[in-house]
Order: C-alpha cells, then sequence, then structure tokens
C-alpha cells in the first residue's frame, strides 16, 4: 500500500516539477485539470458522507478541518484511509488507483486552501461552541441524577480527560465512548471457565482475545457466556439528558485538565 | 409435443405490465415484488420445518467494490439487478450471466443503485447522473436516452423506476443544494414526459422550501388509480430558518393520480422537518379490517420514528406510534402529525436528538405479513447530535450531526395498534430489508453478514448463513421449475439460496 502511495506521489513530481519553475510554492502549481478529476472522484464516491465540497455531509465529518487532510502530502494520508476504509466508523473502502488518490488528495488542498479565504459557509463545531452550560450544575449532575461517579472519577479515570480530548470529539466520548472494551467469560460444557477481551459477537459465535493474546471462538449454543460492557450503561442515560445536562456535563468535563 | 414436456413454457416475450398487479409464482416484476409493496410473497416450499436445509444454489460475483442495494427482477427465467452504472441480466437457474451494460464513467453521486424496471422488451435503468436509459432486455442494447434532471446543479438518482400500464415513473435525489423536487411520469416507447408532479414551489418563492426528493419507488393501487408516493426533507437541510411553516409537500406521503400526476392527497409525517427525515420509505398498501372494520390502508414506517396507517383512499390518519425511541416531537395533531419540538432543532451547542439522521428506519424494505398482521421492519434505535449556526449559512446541508450510538433490531408492529409484538436484535447496526413468506418465514440479514430466517410468529431464528459482509438490500423469491428460490445480496455478491433436492 505504501509503496503505491509512494509511486503515485511519484508520477505527478514531473508535474510539479515543471510547474514550481514559473510559480514557486509547490501547493499552487498542481495543474486544474488534476483538480477538476479529483473534484469528479469525489463527488461520485464521497460526497454523500462528506458534503460535495468536504465540509462534512451524511455521517461523515468535516474534511476541511481534519489533521489528516491538513498532513497529507499528494495523498501519502489520505490514500491508505480512503483504500482501507474506517470500517469502525463505517467508512467503506474504495478501490482508487495511484493516480485517483493523487487527483482526490489535489482537489482536497485546493478545497481547503479555497475555504479558508471564504467568509461564511460551513464551520462545523468549534470548542467555543461548546462552551453554553453551567460548571457547577454539571459537577452536581455527574454526582447526582447522572449517576456518573458511580462509575467514573475526576480524580482517577477523568483526571485530565480535558486534555486528552476537546471539544466535539469529549462530547461524543462522553455521550458514548466508541470502542470501549468489553470482558467475556465462557463456561464450557466441562464447567472450565475461559475469560478474555470480547473480540466478535453474534447471535450464532462469541469470539474472545484471551489472556495470552489467541483468538478463541465457540457456538453459542454449546456455552454459556456473560459479557461485562460497562460503557452500555451510556446507552440507559441517553433518553433522560435533556440538553441542558449535556452542555453543564460538557462544561463540568472541560475543567478536569 | 416437445414443448408440453418442457411444462408448456412459452417463448419469453418481455412482461406485459397488466401482470405487475398480479405477479405469478415465477415472477418479481417490480422492485418491490408488486404493487403494494408489502414484499410478501406467497410461497410456501421453504417452511419453518424445513427450512434448515436451506443451502446455496448458486452465487454470483459482480466483480464490482459497489454494494449492491437493488432488488433484482425476475422475469421469464432471467434476472436483472443492477449497482450503479452497471445492469446484469443473468440465467436464474444457473447463476450465469446473460449480458451486462456499462454507462459511461459520469458525474454523478454514485452511493448506490436499488434496480431496473420492465415494460414488455424493454428495460428502465436509471444512472447516477439522473438520465433514464431504455434498454432492449434481450441483449442490453441502449434504445433511448432522456435526461431526468441536470447533474449540474447538484441532481443525482438511484431509484428503479415504477411502471405502471403506459407510464415509467421515475424521481430524483439531491439535498446538497437548495433544488426542487418533482416526480415525473415518461412514455415507456419515446422518453417523452407525460406529466410532471413537483414536490415544492417554484425556486425563489418567498420562505417556501426547496426539497421534497423523491428517491424510493412508490407503489399504486389499481382499483383507485393513485400512485403513493414518498417525498425527501426540505433544504436547506439543517436549519428551517428561511422556510417556516409545514414546508408542503417535502417530508410527505403524496397520492398521485397516475395518467395525470394531480394530486389527490397528501399527508405529512415530518412537518417543518429539520433532521433530514425523509418519508420516502414504502407506502405499504394493506387491504384488512382496521378497528373492526374493513378499510383499504397505507403504512408506512418512517425515518422519523413514527409508525403510520392511513386511509389510502382519502389520507387519512388512523394511527400514529412511535416504534423506537424519539424525542424530538411535543406530541401528535388532530391529523395524526407529530408536531416539531422547536427546542429540538439543530443549534449552535448542540441538541440530543433520538433517532440520527440515518433515520429509525430508512430505504431498506419493510414487509407486511397477513397472516400475523405484523408489519416487520429493520429498526435503528439510535441518538446523535445535531448542530447549526449562522455561519454554516442556509444552503444545502447548513449544519452539521453527528451519530452517537444506535442498534439494528427486526421489530414486528401489530398494525392496529403499533404496539411490538416481538423484536430481535441484529448488531450495530440495520441495513438488510425484509421479505416475509406465506409459510410463516421473514428472510432478512444481521449486522456481520448472516442472512437469516426467522419465524415470522415469534421472531425466533430458525436458519442463518454467514456471507462475511451484511446485506444493505431486500431479499425477493421466486420459484422455477417447481423450486423456491430466496435471493440475497451483500457486499458485491448475488446469493440464491433453495432447498437440496427440489425442482428435479
Amino acid at each position: 500500500m505504501k509503496a503505491l502511495v509512494t509511486g503515485a506521489v511519484l508520477t505527478v513530481l514531473p508535474f510539479l516539477a515543471a510547474q514550481s519553475r514559473t510559480s514557486r510554492p509547490a501547493a499552487q502549481s498542481v495543474p486544474p485539470a488534476l483538480v477538476e478529476r479529483g473534484k469528479t472522484l469525489f463527488g461520485q464516491n464521497c460526497a454523500f458522507c462528506h458534503g460535495r465540497e468536504g465540509f462534512g455531509g451524511e455521517s461523515g465529518p468535516n474534511l476541511m478541518d481534519s489533521d489528516l487532510v491538513t498532513s497529507d502530502v499528494g495523498g501519502s494520508k489520505i490514500g491508505p484511509v480512503v483504500r482501507n476504509g474506517r470500517p469502525d466508523n463505517g467508512m467503506p473502502a474504495f478501490t482508487l488507483s495511484a493516480p485517483q488518490i493523487v487527483e482526490l488528495a489535489a482537489f482536497l488542498h485546493a478545497q481547503k486552501k479555497k475555504s479558508e479565504s471564504r467568509p461564511g459557509g460551513r464551520r462545523g463545531v468549534s470548542v467555543s461552541d461548546l462552551q453554553t452550560g453551567n460548571v457547577d450544575a454539571g459537577r452536581q449532575y455527574f454526582n447526582g441524577a447522572g449517576t456518573c461517579s458511580s462509575c467514573h472519577s475526576p480524580t482517577g479515570d477523568l483526571a485530565g480527560v480535558a486534555r486528552r480530548y476537546r471539544g466535539l470529539e469529549l462530547e461524543k466520548r462522553m455521550l458514548y465512548p466508541p470502542k470501549a472494551t468489553a470482558t467475556v467469560t465462557v463456561t464450557l460444557p466441562s464447567g472450565q471457565t475461559v475469560s478474555g477481551t470480547l473480540s466478535y459477537q453474534d447471535e450464532f459465535t462469541i469470539g474472545m482475545t484471551d489472556a495470552a493474546g489467541w483468538y478463541q471462538s465457540w457456538p453459542t449454543t454449546q456455552i454459556k457466556y456473560t459479557i461485562n460492557a460497562p460503557a452500555e450503561a451510556h446507552v440507559e442515560l441517553l433518553g433522560k439528558y435533556t440538553d441542558d445536562d449535556v452542555h453543564n456535563l460538557m462544561a463540568y468535563l472541560q475543567t478536569l485538565r | 409435443m416437445l414443448t408440453v414436456l418442457f411444462s408448456g413454457r412459452l417463448p419469453a416475450q418481455g412482461l406485459d405490465p397488466a401482470t405487475i398487479a398480479n405477479p405469478p409464482a415465477d415472477s418479481w416484476p417490480t422492485y418491490h415484488g408488486d404493487y403494494s409493496g408489502k414484499r410478501h410473497s406467497g410461497l410456501t416450499q421453504i417452511t419453518p420445518q424445513n427450512v434448515s436445509g436451506l443451502t446455496l444454489a448458486w452465487a454470483f460475483q459482480t466483480g464490482q467494490e459497489a454494494t449492491l442495494k437493488s432488488s433484482p427482477l425476475m422475469v421469464n427465467g432471467i434476472l436483472y439487478f443492477t449497482v450503479p452504472d452497471n445492469v446484469w441480466a443473468m440465467d436464474a437457474r444457473s447463476g450465469r450471466q446473460i449480458w451486462r451494460y456499462t454507462y459511461p464513467p459520469n458525474k454523478g453521486l454514485h452511493i448506490g443503485h436499488r434496480g431496473v424496471a420492465i415494460y414488455k422488451e424493454w428495460l428502465y435503468f436509471i444512472t447516477p447522473d439522473a438520465h433514464l436509459i431504455c434498454l432492449n432486455a434481450k441483449n442490453g442494447k441502449v434504445r433511448w436516452n432522456v435526461q431526468i434532471a441536470d447533474v449540474e446543479k447538484g441532481y443525482w438518482s438511484t431509484m428503479s423506476p415504477l411502471v405502471v400500464r403506459d407510464h415509467v415513473i421515475v424521481g430524483v435525489s439531491g439535498d446538497m443544494d437548495n433544488l426542487p423536487g418533482f416526480l415525473r411520469s415518461i412514455d415507456p416507447e419515446t422518453g417523452k414526459t407525460q406529466w410532471q408532479w413537483d414536490s415544492t414551489p417554484p425556486l425563489g418563492t418567498p420562505n417556501a422550501p426547496s426539497g421534497g426528493m423523491t428517491w424510493m419507488t412508490g407503489t399504486y393501487d389499481p382499483g383507485l388509480n393513485l400512485i403513493f408516493w414518498g417525498t425527501g426533507n426540505p433544504t436547506p437541510v439543517l436549519t428551517g430558518k428561511t422556510r417556516p411553516g409545514d414546508n408542503l409537500y417535502t417530508c410527505s406521503i403524496v397520492a398521485l393520480n397516475a395518467d395525470t400526476g394531480k394530486l389527490a392527497w397528501a399527508f405529512q409525517p415530518s412537518p417543518h422537518d429539520t433532521h433530514d427525515w425523509d418519508a420516502v420509505e414504502t407506502p405499504v398498501l394493506v387491504d384488512a379490517d382496521f378497528g373492526g372494520e374493513p378499510r383499504k390502508m397505507l403504512m408506512q414506517t418512517s425515518r422519523n420514528g413514527y409508525f403510520f396507517v392511513l386511509d389510502r383512499t382519502s389520507g387519512k390518519n388512523l394511527l400514529t406510534m412511535p416504534y423506537g425511541p424519539v424525542n424530538w416531537a411535543l406530541g401528535v395533531d388532530k391529523e395524526g402529525r407529530p408536531i416539531p419540538n422547536p427546542e429540538k432543532e439543530p443549534a449552535p451547542d448542540g441538541r440530543l436528538i433520538a433517532p440520527d439522521e440515518a433515520g429509525l428506519t430508512n430505504y431498506r424494505s419493510p414487509s407486511f405479513d397477513p397472516k400475523t398482521g405484523l408489519f416487520i421492519v429493520a429498526a435503528h434505535p439510535s441518538w446523535s447530535i445535531y448542530f447549526a449556526k449562522p455561519a454554516d449559512g442556509t444552503y444545502g446541508w447548513a449544519g452539521a450531526d453527528y451519530s452517537v450510538w444506535g442498534k439494528g433490531v427486526i421489530e414486528a408492529i401489530d398494525y392496529q395498534t403499533g404496539k411490538i409484538r416481538w423484536s430481535h436484535e441484529v448488531g450495530g447496526e440495520a441495513r438488510a430489508g425484509v421479505l416475509t413468506t406465506d409459510s410463516g418465514l421473514t428472510f432478512t440479514g444481521d449486522n456481520t453478514g448472516n442472512v437469516l430466517a426467522l419465524d415470522s410468529g415469534n421472531g425466533k431464528t430458525l436458519w442463518h448463513a454467514g456471507t462475511s459482509v451484511r446485506m444493505e438490500s431486500s431479499p425477493i423469491t421466486y420459484e422455477l421449475d417447481g423450486r423456491q428460490y430466496v435471493v440475497t445480496g451483500s457486499g458485491g455478491v448475488v446469493f440464491a439460496w433453495a432447498l437440496p433436492g427440489t425442482g428435479q
């Protein structure tokens, strides 16, 4: 994968080299036709989720304030994500050729440049948008009605949480932490028990990664199992919060620096 | 005499559109299988008792990266199915390709494709850049190509047209721009427009919305000569400030005269929507008792989280009930419409909303089982946060939303009460549609790629097969050579399931 992307960068180098003789900054010297082809590819494959201009849309995040896009050079970072997808976040993999990745990246970089110079338009969710709550009310909710303190502690697991996450990411994790670890204990017909990290579950199969790091699985019909997924307690709360509770809790968590 | 030995089969002659109203067992002649949208089959060879022996008859690999989201048509022993830009004709006995048509590269959004329609010997295929192509069903050759809408303005299309006598009814998608939605009837022979119905007032009308896209296949009642169609969300999507009021006819179910496109009635599941909750989900037509009286009904599990039962002769509401968590309405008005809570419109500091933007259900088909009176739907109980601020503007999306949590559940709703009779969890998402059969089986899929056969009476699993990729289409069934097939698609592979030793 890496070699392919490197190859892609190389294929565009002649363009850049030729152009940079006349106009200095390499980023501006991308041929408009390249950007245009990237725009078409983006429109065909990406626009539904990320919005036609990359500002986010149905289910996909705003790419204009994405660290990945910012740090990308000619598809170096974008390429692997596009080709492998992000299955955990619902993003499928796309089979684009090396030159197509370069075109896509050229479009995103051009688009980012354009968006930065344009007033108005979608700006996504900034940290300053999420400052409407009340710290004291949030603390009270945390220790009281929210029952957060029955699992969490501001001096324990949440110490410094506002340094690790900020803004929208902190709020989303507060509401439901994605990819939280769950453990499973399987009782075999012999009565022996095996415990590990839950790795797979459907109604027919339970899979775990055991203490030695091996994946093991069993048909659900032949064993008994207990799953311990403490993060699922967040789901219960989703139906109980008022919007004020959410904003107040955010205000409180943001003090845990 | 030989023809008699070959079960009296007539030479293939395409499809008389009159048969769609009463399709024979060896066919699936339109997206929903018939005009009612029930996605229910009278076939009974596969039963709760023998389904544990169901096995693979054949699989067909498209070799395409695109996920199958289409329902195949089955006519005269040939299956016709699609992914964006591609149509296949396939031998329904063997899973072998007969021909393939590929549309040239184009700028339309390649998000999905629901399938083709057939009229006599012609297929009707809509392209991502919103053209309608008429293909010869014998060989996939293009007869004509007409533009439905302008891709440069931001339209695209994914839908499977509905054929009603000599009308090919087509719709459009596109809510990244403030564009008017419409439904159009096209002459199957010439490609000429017969009528057009517009979802919203002309662009530029003060305080009016745009939008109301018509991106899913509707249903038809030949007795009333009405087509029933769901319309999409208004635009701008997440802010309603430039479009006060109900925003008719966005997020609506409309009944139109099939020959003129004239509106007979409309019912609006989501007045003044600000959450992208299209009301395009299948308007399922059911004739049965309601409250002790025989009724011609229309039922919809809407994306906004409510199950609606209407009298389809008048559009009068009979029942409105949520079928999962919803927190955006203040109640239900006297016409049966949820009353949106202004406090739950997207805001600069975010609003916690159920369901999420993908909705409590979406384009995947539900099924109505007449024997149990159950409306069975793949539901997605879910929560999300919605944002909108002045800097987001009033064009296209105009805000942002983020799903927080969701799960997939197959739910069986009692249509007379809206109560959930049974539910069956299928993992983190519900993407597969539902098919029921007269023998009491419900076919669907889970989120990890298992195809499932459930007992329609209680939702218990009776059979499954792993395909490694979750199904994002809706199953179909037909009988061929005395053998019942259930056809599903996951990823880029079509699977045909049947009982061993049947049809031989």
